[in-house]
Order: C-alpha cells, then structure tokens, then sequence
C-alpha cells in the first residue's frame, strides 16, 4: 500500500548540512540566519549578469554561486560600486562563494553586511554546480512512504508488502541470517532520484530496527553486525504478500504476464505471491529476487521456456 | 507490461476522529504496542495521520516513526465493518493518556 507523497521543504541549513563533506561548505557570514530559510527555487545560479548591471531576468529565488569570474569582476569597481551591486543579493536565500582560496577580502566584508548566509567552498567552480545541482535535485526529489519492508537481496532492492502482521518482518530477518542486508522495516521512503531511479531508505527514527512480534523491537546490526544493514537501496521489484482466496485470479501461474506498480512516475515489477499459514517465503522471496535480476540480465525464465516449448510443439505438429 | 489491477471494492464511507497525543512522553514505544494491539481487535483498515503522513496503525513501527510527541494532533481514520468500533476504541486510548502519566 503506497501513501501519498511528501514534498520536501528545503532550507539553507538542511542544504549546507547535507553537502558539508560533500561540497566542503563551510560557513562564511550569517550562519544563525539559514535555520529556516527556504530555498523556494531548487537549483543554483551564478549572478554574474545581475551584478554587471542586468537585472531583468535575476533568479534571486535560488542560490548564487559566485566564482572568480564574478569575484574578479566586483573586484575592478569602486568600492562604492561595488558595494551597490552587491545589494541586489539582499532577498537570495544563499550564496556560496567557490574556489575561496582567491577571495579577495572585500568580498568577506561585503557578505557579512548583507544579511543573508553565506557559505565557501575550496572546490572549483564548475565542479561545485555539477555536484551541487544533483546533492539539491535529490534533496527536492518526490518521495513518498511506502508501507513494507525492503531488503537488499545479492544487489536487488525488494519491497515486501502485505498487511501487517502477514510476516514481512519475519521473511527479512530470515534473509538476514542468510547474509542479506536490511533496509527498513515497515516503513520506507521512496525517493525518485535525478536520474530516475527510485532510491528506498528508512525512516531516520526507526532505521536499523525491527519489530518481531514475541520477541519486540530489535537492533539489527548489534545482532547481526554491520553488514546486515544498507542505508539506501535502489527498488528493483516489489513483492506482494497476500491471503490466499478461493479464486487465485491474481496470481500468475506462468510467470509470463509482468505486472508493475507506479511508484513516482516509474514503473517498477511487482510480483504477487500468496500467503498460506505455515509457508516459509524466504526461498521463494530470495528467488523472486534472482529471478528478477536474471530478467534484467536479458534473460526471462518463463519467456525462454515458453518459446522452447513453442519450437517443440510446432515440430510435432502433423 | 501491465499495470497492476486495481483492487479495491466499494467501501462505506471512512470514520475519523481527531485526536491529541496527552500523555507526557509522546507516543513512544509502549504507547504505540498498545495502540496496535487494540487496533488488530478489529478488522477494519485503520489509519493514523499526523502533518499529512498516514500510518497503519496496526504497526509499531509505522507508529514510531509518526514521531507522536505531547501535544500532537493527529487523526484517526477506521474503513470497514467494525470501524465505528475501533475509531472509538483509539480515541479512548488518547484520551486516557495510554494510561501512563
């Protein structure tokens, strides 16, 4: 069962918190004033244009990078030019200043007055857009929680749905033991990345545990150790786990018909599997998964098989 | 490939009620066990929102991860035959603070 989407809100601090190691931001001026502050427009800009004098069409709703260029360029004016332009910064919700070892020190001086955060970073210009376009466009992503339990199986991210209480839990903590990795239990967020991808991960609160019912809520990697968690994992394939009904309309015999479920825009396999009391499913969720691997290999079992038997009917045909 | 077939039959409309977490702890793990386990009493789908993010509330760890702390509102939501039942039962659960405090 999918629940409906979140849309992220994003603040200057969650951006300088999530690229701190990434991008090496470090605060320049104004740090108190990013708790809160909304980047309303996701994307990066450089004010280059804006500063020369064309303000038209300024993006000032996202965060303004200045490089050499526009640190080289501020830095031929008057100061009380300078410091003019500078003023159309005022309403940006950031700016960071890359390649900060070439700062000239009026800049330093100019950030601090005008009010808004300002982050530096020793990376290169272009190299800081590119890494942080994509560490924003994932913050912003649509993502929505998922109630099920994902595992990483041999590489292949798998969702176990089922009402609760069916032994979703149950089925990850055998393939737990078997060296499989845990992603969350019950609950997962389902992000779509920037290269569409759907990227699933716990909720911070919970991640790492799991309820048992018996035995309650455990820590999994004290129990298992550290490799039988994973932080985030790609979704390859959805399992279903349903009560076995007296019509099995739903389930597919052959293997041939793929079923898929939209998740964000992306269609993701989904296989139905139902529930008989006493069924052991770890097997036949371990396989769904391999099977679904193979599939995306280019090799489809049910298809190869069918087509075999098609050439040895034809044969025989009189 | 196919999309999945949808499911869902016709229902009754859905029962809700809003509630306030009372309790000084917020709903923490016990507060949460004994929502669930009132909550499998019964049949009916049941839904607990807060800010917008729907739970099942018969899972603990859908319940933890609310994050339900005092003074929290959220809603309870009841589908099905015994809905009425089980809306009344968790709202009494809130009302009387889990019996903690």
């Amino acid at each position: 069962m999918l629940r409906m989407a979140e849309t992220p809100r994003i603040t200057v601090a969650n951006f300088f918190e999530a690229g701190q190691s990434l991008l090496e931001l470090e605060w320049e001026a104004n740090a108190d004033k990013a708790v809160g502050r909304e980047i309303v427009e996701v994307a990066l800009n450089r004010p280059g244009l804006a500063l020369a004098g064309f303000q038209r069409y300024f993006a000032y709703r996202r965060i303004q990078v200045l490089g050499l260029a526009e640190m080289a360029y501020m830095s031929s004016l008057r100061p009380e030019e300078r410091q003019k332009r500078y003023r159309i910064l005022r309403n940006i919700p950031a700016a960071v200043l890359s390649r900060s070892r070439h700062m000239p020190v009026s800049v330093r001086k100019s950030a601090v007055e005008l009010g808004i955060p300002v982050m530096r970073t020793h990376l290169v210009t272009g190299h800081f857009m590119n890494a942080a376009t994509v560490l924003l466009q994932n913050m912003a992503s649509p993502r929505i929680r998922a109630a099920g339990t994902m595992i990483e199986i041999n590489g292949m991210g798998v969702l176990l749905e089922g009402e609760p209480g069916i032994g979703k839990s149950e089925i990850a903590l055998a393939l737990i033991k078997r060296g499989h990795s845990l992603v969350a239990d019950d609950t997962t967020i389902l992000a779509r990345d920037s290269t569409g991808a759907i990227q699933g991960a716990a909720v911070e609160i919970t991640r790492e545990h799991m309820e048992i019912r018996g035995l309650g809520i455990i820590h999994v990697p004290r129990l298992f150790g550290v490799s039988s968690i994973r932080g985030g994992m790609r979704l390859n394939l959805i399992i279903r786990m349903i009560k076995p009904t007296a019509d099995d309309e739903e389930i597919d015999r052959t293997g041939l018909d793929t079923t898929t479920r939209n998740v964000l825009g992306i269609e993701i396999p989904l296989v139905t599997v139902p529930v008989a009391a006493g069924r052991d499913l770890t097997n036949v969720v371990e396989v769904a998964a391999l099977n679904q691997r193979l599939k995306q290999m280019g090799y489809d079992s049910a298809r190869e098989l069918d087509e075999r038997l098609k050439t040895v009917l034809a044969r025989k045909e009189p | 490939m196919s999309p999945e077939k949808d499911v869902t039959g016709p229902t009754a409309a859905p029962l809700s009620s809003d509630v306030v977490v009372k309790n000084r702890y917020g709903i923490h793990a016990r507060p949460a066990a004994l929502l669930v386990k009132t909550a499998s009493r019964f049949a009916c789908e049941i839904l607990l929102e807060k800010n917008g993010v729907q739970v099942n509330a018969k899972s603990i760890m859908g319940l933890l991860t609310l994050e339900g702390h005092h003074g929290a509102k959220m809603r309870i939501y009841a589908d099905g035959a015994d809905a009425a039942e089980a809306v009344a039962a968790l709202t009494d659960l809130f009302e009387q603070k889990f019996f903690e405090d």
